[in-house]
């Protein structure tokens, strides 16, 4: 390989960005492929005090054990419901939201609105499901009251004790603390939209809605699709946090998500085994879900990830 | 391309830093931590620094905590102590035996068995002999029943220890509690049943909805977060007249366990819970609030009843006590049970936990240290220096010898904020924690104290005591009788892992439980939901067949060990 005059070419004219991406290269080699070793617990009925080289090797032994009950079974449908619909909203609020800050006139009044829009994605989560907490409240609680107001409840609804509204909870809960963050780089995609081509636009007598339609819209798709393929693949990322930090006896068959699952049996009850057998069974799912989602963009002509 | 070499060249740099910095960290391991500390005449002692981990929630002292450091200047160590925050202990314990990191001392609490089978902690039987004060802490006997299975002792459990006899003034352990302007507003009744308790608080509540300041007043609160779900589930045994073996009912007769899950009792009590939280005497938020929120709903004042152990709301009755306008919102213990003429058994004599213990880890460099740390703790002017504080500061002592406070000594030992700057009872070591102070003359602390107890009562407490004819909050229950051998059989199941059979059942039913007790509570249908909950327990957890035949035997095998087989 190295004998490619024109490759070593290459790599001496981009020495400098190969230099820059090794720390990278070196964060994801420790923190991503490193830990995978760990993988081989799975297979074994592991014990830290025998290490993985003494514990004993049981085979599948512990996959068959997760689908033995319903509670993993639960656990997934509850982290993709709620992944799908983190996804679904997690795409299109960010769009919605950077055309709308995009057709401000009031260039004050947008980055005001912007820089709010944002701050919460500083907040971390256990004062996130504070505030949730506080709005969901049936005493004085901001939604409850609002809704009594104008009158279409008269008596407040316990929200987090009903397994039907808990997803919505969480979808919702992300989408006030991310919208403003995930809408940044729709902006930025925005902005590089030829400015040219909203003038002739106008010109042919393009309204402000057709112009989103047949320009900004269009000019979004790559980008779109770029971040939609890769959150495909971290929809069974949901997280633990706000379903964990909300969740109640009550809602447990609807809040426990397989991160949850791991903890619970990883940590709490120390079979490791058991957990990692569960976080592998993520992995491959999330890979097949990526795996979809690409070979589908491509097949439609669309820009794809690899 | 010059630029771009120079913020790469940064970049590196910065990654070194980084590495080297974590690296550091793991170079210099072996040393025991040291820190200076300044005495009261001025000079400067350095002493050992140990670390420790506490698994159950607690409050961290200041840094320079004065009493901490007085005991620092008289035995050359202190312990920096850290306490379990918005995690369980199994998941706290877990993460540390997965890093195979530790503090020099550990309590683990329900992660005890995890930390054992990980081979954290050193066995302390290598070392005690020359730590006469560990050694004699416990008898032989008693000691035998700490062993681990591989013959060793790893923990120490701190409490239960009781020197000369026990004089406890105050119900530690779980009880019904009512608020004293309940009792008050309706002239001290005597309330015996489960029906007399919830009717007082509903009366109560209709007459007064209100508190002074205008908030509504909460008649009744259930705390069921993860494992302190006690609050909800446990009541059945207490209200069948049998003392807190927390996993089943031993027959005294037959010696042999019952499931109270699934006994009339159990749904009286349930179907009473149902009743109330229709009738919205349970606070309807109840079953959603995390622990944190039903301490502060506590120590608003509201709340006019619960089922607790005193020691899982005993900071939000700081808080009451310290707000100064609620003095006749702290609670009392009412000994209830399901009908009139059971004899109720809910205080209890202290027993030895062998489920529960400090123990010190593999990673710590000094154990001898450790050892020596421990056994001063244990030294009888150390014990007063814990227990007490410092004479003059925090209680006088007069001429017989006898301990006495000021009331400002009374409200500073209330005052959470006082207490981490200035008291350090040490109270996850080894503690004779009931009983005498070992000048014979005083209780071990001001709970133990009963001349000094009921006068650091507030007058709302003073005159409900009174109209009861009692001196303390024990004496608000009936005395507790000795030990059966088998008690406390929770110290069998807390130590239950899902490696074994019953273990596995044990987990599965506190899943069940978790899941359908709250739905029976705040069901349209009361029956239909707990017939829905039997048959699905009934379903998931072979109770019978594995759970109970495991506690059989472990009852027989306590009662062998007592007789001295």
């Amino acid at each position: 390989m190295f004998k490619d005059p024109d490759f070593a070419k290459k790599l001496r004219n981009q020495k400098s960005l190969l230099l820059l991406s090794i720390p990278f290269v070196l964060y994801v080699l420790v923190f991503n492929y490193a830990p995978l070793f760990g993988w081989i617990m799975a297979f074994q009925k592991y014990k830290p005090r025998d290490g993985f080289i003494h514990s004993q090797f049981i085979g599948i032994e512990n996959f068959k054990l997760l689908f033995r009950g319903n509670e993993f079974l639960y656990c997934v449908r509850n982290t993709l419901a709620m992944g799908v619909i983190n996804l679904v909203l997690g795409t299109i609020c960010p769009i919605v939201f950077a055309i709308l800050l995009s057709e401000f006139r009031f260039n004050i009044g947008k980055k005001f609105v912007q820089t709010i829009s944002y701050l919460p994605h500083f907040l971390s989560m256990i004062i996130l499901t504070g505030i949730v907490f506080d709005v969901l409240s049936m005493e004085n609680g901001m939604l409850n009251n609002f809704l009594i107001g104008i009158g279409v409840i008269d008596k407040p609804i316990q929200w987090l004790a009903e397994s039907k509204y808990f997803w919505w909870i969480v979808g919702f809960a992300n989408r006030w603390k991310e919208t403003g963050w995930d809408s940044i780089i729709y902006l930025a995609a925005i902005t590089s939209i030829n400015p040219d081509l909203y003038e002739a636009a106008s010109i042919d007598g393009a309204g402000r809605l057709s112009r989103i339609w047949h320009i900004t819209l269009p000019g979004l798709k790559p980008t779109i699709l770029i971040l939609l393929i890769m959150n495909v693949g971290n929809v069974l990322n949901v997280g633990f946090e706000l379903q964990y930090l909300l969740g109640n006896d009550l809602v447990k068959s609807v809040a426990e998500t397989i991160d949850i699952y791991v903890l619970n049996y990883g940590i709490s009850k120390s079979n490791y085994s058991l957990g990692v057998a569960a976080g592998i069974f993520k992995s491959v799912v999330s890979i097949i879900l990526v795996f979809i989602a690409n070979t589908s963009a491509k097949a439609m002509g669309e820009e794809s990830l690899y | 391309m010059k630029r771009l070499k120079r913020a790469a060249a940064a970049l590196m740099a910065m990654a070194m830093v980084v590495g080297m910095a974590s690296c550091g960290g793991f170079g210099k391991k072996d040393e025991q931590k040291t820190e200076t500390v300044k005495t009261a005449d001025g000079k400067e002692v350095e002493v050992k620094v140990f670390s420790a981990f506490f698994a159950v929630p607690g409050n961290k002292v200041d840094d320079g905590n004065v009493v901490q450091n007085k005991i620092a200047e008289k035995i050359g160590a202190k312990c920096e102590m850290e306490w379990l925050t918005g995690q369980t202990a199994e998941e706290a314990i877990g993460v540390m035996i997965a890093g195979d990191e530790y503090p020099d001392f550990v309590d683990a609490s329900s992660g005890m068995k995890s930390m054992v089978d990980a081979g954290a902690f050193i066995a302390i039987d290598d070392y005690w002999d020359d730590y006469p004060n560990i050694k004699n802490f416990y008898t032989d006997a008693e000691w035998n029943s700490i062993r681990a299975e591989d013959g060793h002792v790893y923990i120490i459990p701190q409490f239960g220890k009781t020197w000369e006899k026990d004089t406890t003034c105050v119900h530690n352990d779980e009880a019904f509690w009512i608020q004293t302007r309940v009792l008050k507003w309706a002239n001290y009744p005597k309330i015996e049943t489960l029906d007399e308790y919830f009717d007082l608080i509903e009366r109560y509540i209709e007459a007064n909805p209100k508190m002074p300041d205008g908030t509504p007043n909460i008649g009744y609160e259930i705390l069921c977060d993860d494992w302190r779900y006690f609050c909800l589930e446990n009541a059945p045994f207490f209200l069948d007249g049998y003392p807190n073996d927390g996993c089943c009912i031993v027959d005294r007769e037959t010696h042999q366990a019952i499931d109270y899950n699934t006994t009339d009792t159990a749904k009286r009590y349930f179907k009473k819970l149902n009743e109330e939280y229709k009738k919205g005497i349970v606070d309807p938020e109840t079953f959603t609030m995390k622990y944190d929120a039903y301490i502060s709903k506590l120590s608003t004042g509201r709340v006019c009843g619960m089922v607790d152990q005193h020691w899982d709301f005993n900071d939000a009755e700081l808080a009451i006590k310290a707000n100064g306008k609620l003095d006749d919102c702290t609670y009392v213990p009412v000994g209830i049970t399901i009908d009139k003429g059971v004899e109720e058994h809910w205080h209890t004599n202290p027993a030895l936990d062998v489920s529960n213990g400090i123990g010190i880890t593999k990673s710590c460099k000094d154990i001898e240290g450790a050892m020596q740390f421990m056994n001063d703790l244990l030294d009888p002017e150390i014990l007063t220096l814990r227990n007490w504080g410092i004479e003059g500061v925090n209680y006088n002592k007069d001429e017989n010898g006898i301990f006495t406070r000021t009331d400002e000594m009374r409200n500073n030992a209330n005052d959470q904020t006082y207490i981490n700057k200035n008291l350090c009872p040490y109270a996850y070591f080894p503690n004779y924690s009931n009983g005498m102070d070992h000048d014979g003359k005083n209780g071990c602390d001001a709970n133990h104290q009963a001349t000094e107890f009921y006068e650091s009562l507030n007058d709302e407490i003073k005159e409900c005591f009174d109209a009861y004819g009692v001196k303390t909050y024990v004496e608000m229950l009936n005395e507790a009788p000795e030990n059966e051998a088998w008690y406390p059989m929770w110290s069998y199941s807390n130590a239950l892992t899902t490696e074994t059979d019953e273990g596995m059942v044990w987990t599965e039913m506190a899943t069940v439980k978790h899941e359908y007790l709250p739905q029976v509570c705040i069901a349209e249908d009361f029956d239909a939901a707990w017939d829905k909950y039997l048959s699905e327990y009934k379903k998931r957890c072979d109770v019978d067949g594995t759970l109970l035949p495991a506690f059989n035997k472990e009852i027989q095998r306590r009662i062998d060990v007592a007789a001295g087989k």
